[in-house]
């Protein structure tokens, strides 16, 4: 289980995050969504213990992870898969090393069992015979699902996804989106994603809540989202651009 | 009218006075700063290392690429270095007596105590210390430092202590065959310009030359190989902002590496001497 309490982060005199507060039961899905620049990939760093807040909590399996590090912090780490928003693969190895990483790092699996592995992992993202390529080659939509294969190579408790779809065509979001759900049921996978696809989010998600400002100002389930009378989150889920969220916009001359 | 003038331009004056204070404040704080995010990364490294926790591809892949990579650009360097003292040295001796006299000497101290380190460590600098602070930059600012740790790999553990190993280790090797090729070219020059046999040659370079002259040079150079590593991996550690973050922080690791090994050399020159390394 993974608790959040009070959690304020500031990046200079900009506050990120002020006051975020949630919970994330066994085998939940929580997707959370919100404008880009609101917190919400700061927010998923806190839980994983890449970024220490300001001030606040973060318990996961009841491990307070914002005041431990070093191996302590990595041991609590080997339960979580992270799926970065640009794949972050390491340009340096090949797909199948980059997928292979954290399994010869974090389980007891031996080559050629981690090969296997590999491929497995891999074809379950919609990817083959892309082993021996280097990052370099892969198209974007290519990167993020080898991203996706590392984080799950390992089959952690947590998986926290940060945007898995952003930058990939509609029947591959649909097929990441399936992915989520499988490993979810197959393996009890307790997820958190990042996301501004709202399609994908209504299909994944146990829960949702939005990020405005850097506060949580909507929690409730995809049913409750659809049908919910706030206004911010009523016109971000549309995706409308009149409405409580002002974005200026500049048509030739005209700033609106 | 005037004391208007005279408000106005006491205003300007204390805005800029403290506009430079705050600028220097600054600056000073995070000079410090970098120091001491430096030191740690510099004692992360060397806990690891103490305590044996050396990924040895990594490691042997490091040494491959600051030794053997190096080696070529530092031999011809240091080659050429040797040809222009023994000419120098020849010319201006034969001016003076007629003869070229103490080419061997001089050149072999200038190489073995100085030029041979100070030159392979700028060499080194520019090859090997822009590409750490570049690739681990890259790393940085494209998220592959988190995705390491995500991973259950410590980032100075993977990336560092390797490039801490191989510039210590390699430094001093590549300085004494610096020394070596240095004075080789000293003899091709004195040779060709003068026929100077090698027997003259050679016992002016090791005359007054003893073991304690060659640890001098080499403590330097090992010295230097610690710096190099030490402001290159954190320049790449601490770097923000893209591409143009990676372009900035290459610019200022090789920047800082040089102007340190310059400055280091004297306070180290002088250190050695005090204790009769000379």
């Amino acid at each position: 289980m993974i608790t959040v309490k009070n959690l304020h982060k500031s990046f200079g005199s900009k506050k990120v995050l002020n006051n975020v507060s949630l919970s994330l039961n066994e085998g939940e899905t929580l997707a959370i969504i919100g404008l880009s620049g609101t917190g919400k990939s700061v927010l998923l760093k806190h839980i994983v213990g890449l970024i220490k807040p300001d001030s606040g909590e973060v318990f996961v399996d009841d491990i307070e992870i914002t005041k431990i590090k070093g191996a302590d912090l990595s041991e609590v780490q080997k339960k979580m898969g992270y799926v970065f928003q640009e794949a972050a693969l390491f340009d340096s190895m090949t797909v199948a090393e980059n997928v292979g990483f954290g399994v010869k790092n974090l389980t007891s699996l031996e080559e050629p069992e981690i090969s296997r592995h590999v491929t497995k992992c891999l074809n379950m993202v919609g990817l083959t015979d892309i082993e021996g390529l280097k990052p370099s080659a892969l198209s974007g939509g290519m990167k993020k699902r080898v991203g996706l294969a590392r984080a799950i190579a390992y089959e952690p408790k947590y998986i926290f996804y940060d945007e898995p779809t952003t930058g990939l065509d509609p029947i591959m979001t649909d097929v990441i989106s399936d992915l989520i759900n499988h490993l979810k049921k197959k393996l009890s996978i307790t997820s958190i994603v990042v996301t501004h696809d709202i399609k994908s989010a209504y299909k994944i998600a146990d829960r949702i809540i939005m990020l405005h400002k850097g506060e949580v100002i909507f929690t409730g389930t995809p049913e409750q989202t659809k049908i919910t009378d706030n206004a911010v989150v009523r016109q971000f889920v549309e995706g409308l651009s009149e409405g409580p969220i002002k974005v200026e916009r500049t048509f030739g001359d005209t700033i609106i | 009218m005037f004391s208007k003038k005279i408000i106005h331009t006491h205003r300007a004056a204390k805005e800029f006075s403290g506009n430079f204070f705050e600028a220097v404040g600054n600056g000073v704080l995070q000079t410090f700063e970098s120091v001491g995010i430096a030191a740690q990364i510099s004692a992360e490294t060397l806990v690891w290392i103490f305590k044996g926790k050396i990924n040895i591809r990594n490691t042997v892949a490091q040494i491959v690429e600051v030794g053997w990579r190096s080696f070529p650009i530092v031999a011809l360097t240091s080659f050429f270095t040797g040809m222009v003292l023994a000419l120098q040295v020849g010319t201006a001796t034969t001016t003076l007596f007629n003869e070229p006299v103490y080419v061997g000497t001089i050149v072999g101290f200038s190489l073995v105590i100085e030029l041979g380190p100070v030159l392979t460590a700028i060499v080194v600098t520019g090859r090997v210390g822009a590409a750490i602070t570049a690739e681990i930059g890259t790393m940085k600012v494209t998220e592959q430092l988190d995705a390491l740790q995500t991973l259950g790999t410590n980032p100075v553990k993977y990336l560092a202590v390797p490039r801490y190993i191989a510039c210590i280790l390699m430094l001093p090797l590549l300085t004494a065959l610096a020394n070596i090729i240095g004075i080789y070219g000293g003899f091709v020059m004195s040779n060709t310009a003068w026929n100077m046999p090698a027997s003259v040659y050679m016992r002016d370079v090791l005359d007054f030359m003893s073991i304690s002259t060659f640890m001098h040079g080499l403590i330097k150079s090992f010295f230097f190989g610690a710096l190099i590593a030490i402001i290159s991996c954190f320049k790449g550690f601490a770097t923000t902002g893209g591409a143009e973050g990676v372009g900035k922080a290459t610019t200022g690791a090789v920047m800082v590496s040089l102007v340190l090994i310059l400055v280091s050399d004297y306070f180290l020159t002088s250190m050695l001497v005090a204790f009769g390394i000379k």
